[in-house]
């Protein structure tokens, strides 16, 4: 493989509870905001939680025909106008045709969410399986005209992180000029809802919404579901240099492994999860001392966050105590497939805004999860790498590095 | 605009090379599938816990079965295969069990609808349900999940085994044959197999003899010769191509497929590590124990 030219991120798309483009997500981040309400859309007077961090409206891309757009699925919608935002925000909208580019997208459940929602509407496509021709990744190949390759990934909460790993080994074999990465989630929806309810894995502060996700606070009572996306655009070095884009970080290191314990339940022993951020640290050539931001998994559930802790308190040795650690779920919400890829951006925003978005709703910290908190309020100081760890059902642990360039 | 191809990697190293060390297939039926639950393979038996399969869709329970009769093979006697990566591609994964959760939840409502229903129908769920079973810390994860399921899985797999240095990456197919068209009680309307293929992939060996996955891009000056199929392949296309190459140790003619944005994907024959390109390889069914693998209708 080649590594001679690190890969940059050059534009960013996003859907988030916190808005749809970079600068307002930036700037709520910033300012401790939170994306959680009480649930809208469907009756939620039966399930036990009754909150989560839904997307508004996605808007329809510039360009891009608003009836045709209408028909798509919201899944389809929002990665469609992430792509189509990172596109143009990369520079590359208008000459996309020019460069041969590649996309790796993160999606949990796929054909579960369009059987579902067409379902809703009337359909009946689950029954009709010729219906189901084409993927979303397809879909966009061929809507974006891309002229690469396209898969997509799926590791749960994890996704976003192997999308981003994979869509820069792509770029070092050659194989695509530019590539879009990233995930997306709509499972803000009835049975969503039901299914985490049930397995007792959401909050049931129901009362009190923007208090509800409380990563690594003592009164934390499970995480509250969301939904959301971010793709990136990805390129050599060089070839951002060479046309003065504009850059966000480089994607400096990855790394990934699996628990091998439980589908839905963290593994006790810390070990692979910090094979996965060891990995990532040595593929940056980092040193933990050198971390200046770690964007914690921490969904806000009383088992995930302690054993988080465990894997922190492992890998940075010494240096935990001055290595500052939020968890920006307590504003988003748990986005699920995309979480990573959302966190990814919050890591961007730290870099680029010199400040670290806290954990807000960390009133009381629970002894068990002693961290250098960012909690409640945002800390100014330079952030030149920033670590962004994303854990999944299935037992995957993956770790990202970006580098401000 | 500089395209930045004169930056990528030589064009040589763009071609992704991995060697079939070991492969299974099983098929099976919807009658099968309670037995397979309970005894997926050689090796676990009695030692599986008692619940793991419980809850798990038929192409899980088809996938682990297939990579416990692989990991039988004598050539993988000597690996560690605790730091293996795994990619598995589903396809249309939960589309009986959706029909009869959403009766449920019309009927009973928010409380009726099982906790288990997204942890294993979610794309990652025969990744993970391998690991756990198989005790692999390397990375897993699910590609494709719908009628690209193939392609996206090989082209996952390889570039995570060249990529990532890994001692080997379990790729697993699996895929209804013919599609499971549900009716109002998730029943199927018509007899389907649910079939996967396990295929244990190493980077290419010196002196090999046995199948081999090569990925062109369409960048490389290297190409395919021969006839290229453009539809894109089912499960069942490449269980019956690696069959194929296993039972007949003299076929050296070449299976390939587009590969979406350019470039081929294949599986040809080699004989110490080299190999002849001659044309495309008529496939044929296979149903017996052969060379580097196991086909086991059951």
């Amino acid at each position: 493989v080649n590594r001679g030219s690190p890969v940059w991120i050059t534009g960013v798309g996003a859907v988030t509870p916190l808005s749809h483009d970079y600068s307002t997500i930036a700037d709520n981040l910033l300012q401790g905001r939170s994306g959680v309400r009480r649930v809208t859309g469907f009756d939620v007077s039966q399930h036990p939680s009754q909150i989560a961090a839904q997307i508004d409206r996605i808007p329809c891309p510039q360009d891009w025909d608003e009836a045709e757009f209408d028909t798509l699925q919201k899944l389809e919608q929002a990665a469609l106008w992430c792509c189509c935002s990172a596109l143009q925000d990369a520079g590359w909208w208008d000459r996309r045709h020019t460069v041969k580019i590649g996309i790796v997208l993160g999606l949990g459940c796929e054909w579960l969410s369009i059987w579902e929602a067409d379902a809703k509407q009337g359909g009946l496509r689950l029954y009709r399986p010729q219906e189901d021709a084409e993927s979303v990744v397809s879909t966009l190949r061929r809507k974006l005209a891309l002229t690469g390759p396209g898969i997509s990934v799926s590791a749960a909460c994890a996704s976003g992180n192997y999308a981003l790993a994979h869509a820069r080994r792509w770029l070092e074999l050659g194989w695509v000029d530019v590539c879009l990465a990233g995930a997306c989630d709509t499972s803000v929806n009835a049975m969503g809802l039901a299914g985490f309810g049930n397995l007792r894995a959401l909050s049931r502060r129901n009362e009190a919404p923007e208090a509800a996700s409380r990563p690594f606070d003592l009164a934390r009572d499970g995480f509250v579901l969301a939904e959301g996306g971010a793709m990136f655009v990805l390129e050599p070095a060089d070839m951002a240099r060479k046309r003065s884009a504009r850059v966000y970080a480089e994607v400096a290191g990855c790394g990934a492994s699996s628990d091998a314990h439980n589908m839905v339940i963290p593994s006790p022993d810390p070990e692979p999860a910090c094979v996965a951020m060891r990995q990532a640290l040595a593929d940056a050539c980092i040193d933990p001392g050198g971390v200046d931001y770690i964007n914690a998994h921490a969904t806000s559930t009383s088992v995930g966050d302690v054993a988080e802790t465990r894997v922190l308190e492992l890998v940075l040795g010494s240096a935990l105590p001055k290595v500052p650690v939020s968890s920006t779920k307590s504003m988003t919400g748990h986005c699920l497939t995309a979480a990573a890829a959302v966190e990814a951006l919050a890591c961007l925003v730290a870099i680029e805004h010199r400040a670290i978005p806290p954990t807000i709703n960390l009133d009381d910290p629970d002894p068990e999860c002693n961290l250098c908190h960012v909690a409640r309020e945002t800390r100014s100081g330079p952030v030149r790498v920033a670590v962004s760890n994303s854990f999944g059902f299935g037992g995957s642990n993956t770790c990202l590095v970006l580098r401000a360039v | 605009v500089d395209s930045g191809r004169k930056q990528s990697a030589p064009v040589d190293e763009a071609v992704i090379c991995c060697d079939v060390l070991a492969h299974a297939s099983i098929n099976a039926n919807l009658d099968e599938m309670p037995n397979l639950r309970r005894r997926p393979g050689p090796g676990v038996g009695e030692s599986l816990p008692a619940n793991i399969l419980k809850h798990a869709d038929e192409q899980t329970v088809v996938g682990l079965s297939a990579v416990l009769h692989a990991v039988q093979h004598p050539a993988l006697a000597n690996s560690r295969l605790d730091e293996w990566g795994i990619v598995a591609g589903p396809c249309f994964l939960g589309r009986a069990t959706l029909v009869s959760a959403m009766r449920r939840f019309e009927e009973e409502g928010a409380w009726g609808f099982s906790p288990h229903f997204i942890p294993h129908r979610s794309q990652h769920a025969i990744s993970g349900t391998i690991s756990q079973v198989l005790k692999i810390h390397g990375p897993n994860l699910g590609a494709g999940g719908g009628p690209d399921n193939v392609v996206e899985s090989l082209l996952a797999g390889a570039v995570l085994l060249h990529a990532d240095r890994l001692p080997g990456v379990w790729v697993v197919l699996a895929a209804w044959d013919p599609e499971f068209i549900p009716d109002r009680n998730g029943c199927p309307v018509s007899p389907t197999t649910c079939g996967a293929l396990a295929l244990a992939l190493v980077a290419p060996q010196a002196g090999f003899n046995g199948i081999r996955l090569r990925i062109i891009p369409s960048i490389s000056q290297v190409s395919h010769i021969g006839k290229i199929s453009q539809r894109p392949p089912s499960v069942a296309d490449v269980q019956r191509s690696i069959a194929h190459f296993s039972m007949d140790v003299s076929s050296i003619a070449p299976v390939a497929w587009h590969l979406q944005g350019g470039g081929s994907l294949e599986f040809r024959r080699v004989e110490q590590g080299t190999h002849v390109e001659l044309g495309f390889g008529i496939c044929h069914r296979a149903s017996k124990e052969n060379g580097a693998g196991t086909e086991i209708r059951r």
